[in-house]
């Protein structure tokens, strides 16, 4: 259950209409994010069950990730405990977080300074 | 043997029988964890966390809002996997993208339900040698198998 996941067979064509109007992951640009109008994020927590290949199709079939973004996110869940994958509006990060836990993830809405 | 094949036509269930039918009974068993809804059950808290770590007023709002929601979905999720492993399904029955997302969310569901009766942690099982417990733990290991293949079969 340990084999190398493979590394090239994702297609941007499976991105979900969410991401049209989130913006998703850590790498957004800063000035974008200003506190005043996306203060929320959400964030993904570890947990001892769900395998790291399903966490990381998670990730790219739902939020839109690239294979290598899905992998450092999964991989920074794994190892840092949690991570924050989508930054945006309360409504949205709420919507987000009850699409992980419709995964079977477990996920949170917190202030993007907390 | 394999659980799932790629053919031409889609996604084939090839689990075996004897597999069919224990997958069958779990599935059964979430329905009644699932419906139950007993918060106080740690396999329950597992299924329907809480959205707000630190905000118990908005983590309850927010359960009043999406808790009934996520569980027919769970529930819908559930009886899709049934009809599938149902004998009347046939011998390798297709599963269509509908069905292969409930699959992958059914089994996650259960593997989250037997580690939290299990108690498993990072570190693993816990330590123990109860013939039930052992039985539980082969099958929690098995799920993951069969977890792993769809998640494979997918990309």
């Amino acid at each position: 259950m340990r084999q190398p996941l493979p590394l090239a067979t994702w297609h941007a064509g499976r991105m979900t209409s969410t991401l049209e109007e989130t913006r998703v992951g850590t790498g957004a640009d800063p000035r974008l994010l200003s506190a005043s109008d996306v203060p929320w994020v959400t964030l993904v927590w570890d947990d001892p069950v769900n395998l790291m290949s399903y966490v990381s199709y998670v990730f790219r079939s739902y939020f839109g990730f690239g294979v290598r973004e899905a992998e450092r996110l999964m991989m920074q869940v794994h190892t840092g405990g949690k991570a924050v994958v989508a930054t945006g509006s309360r409504e949205e990060m709420e919507r987000h977080v009850v699409a992980m836990h419709d995964y079977g993830l477990w996920a949170t809405v917190a202030k993007a300074d907390e | 043997m394999t659980p799932f094949r790629r053919r031409r036509e889609g996604l084939r269930l090839t689990l075996g029988g004897h597999e069919r039918s224990v997958l069958r009974d779990l599935v059964e068993q979430l329905v009644a964890v699932v419906s139950g809804g007993d918060q106080d059950d740690p396999a329950v808290a597992r299924l329907l966390p809480t959205g707000y770590a630190d905000d118990a007023e908005a983590a309850e709002e927010f359960r009043r809002f999406t808790s009934d929601d996520l569980v027919e979905r769970k529930l819908h999720n559930a009886r899709l996997v049934l009809a599938a492993l149902d004998p009347g399904a046939g011998e390798e029955p297709v599963l269509d993208d509908a069905a292969q997302q409930s699959w992958l969310r059914t089994l996650t569901d259960l593997r989250l339900t037997i580690g939290a009766r299990l108690g498993v942690t990072a570190e693993g099982f816990p330590p123990g040698d109860d013939p039930q417990v052992l039985v539980l733990q082969d099958v929690y290991d098995w799920l993951g198998y069969v977890q792993e293949s769809l998640v494979r079969s997918l990309r």
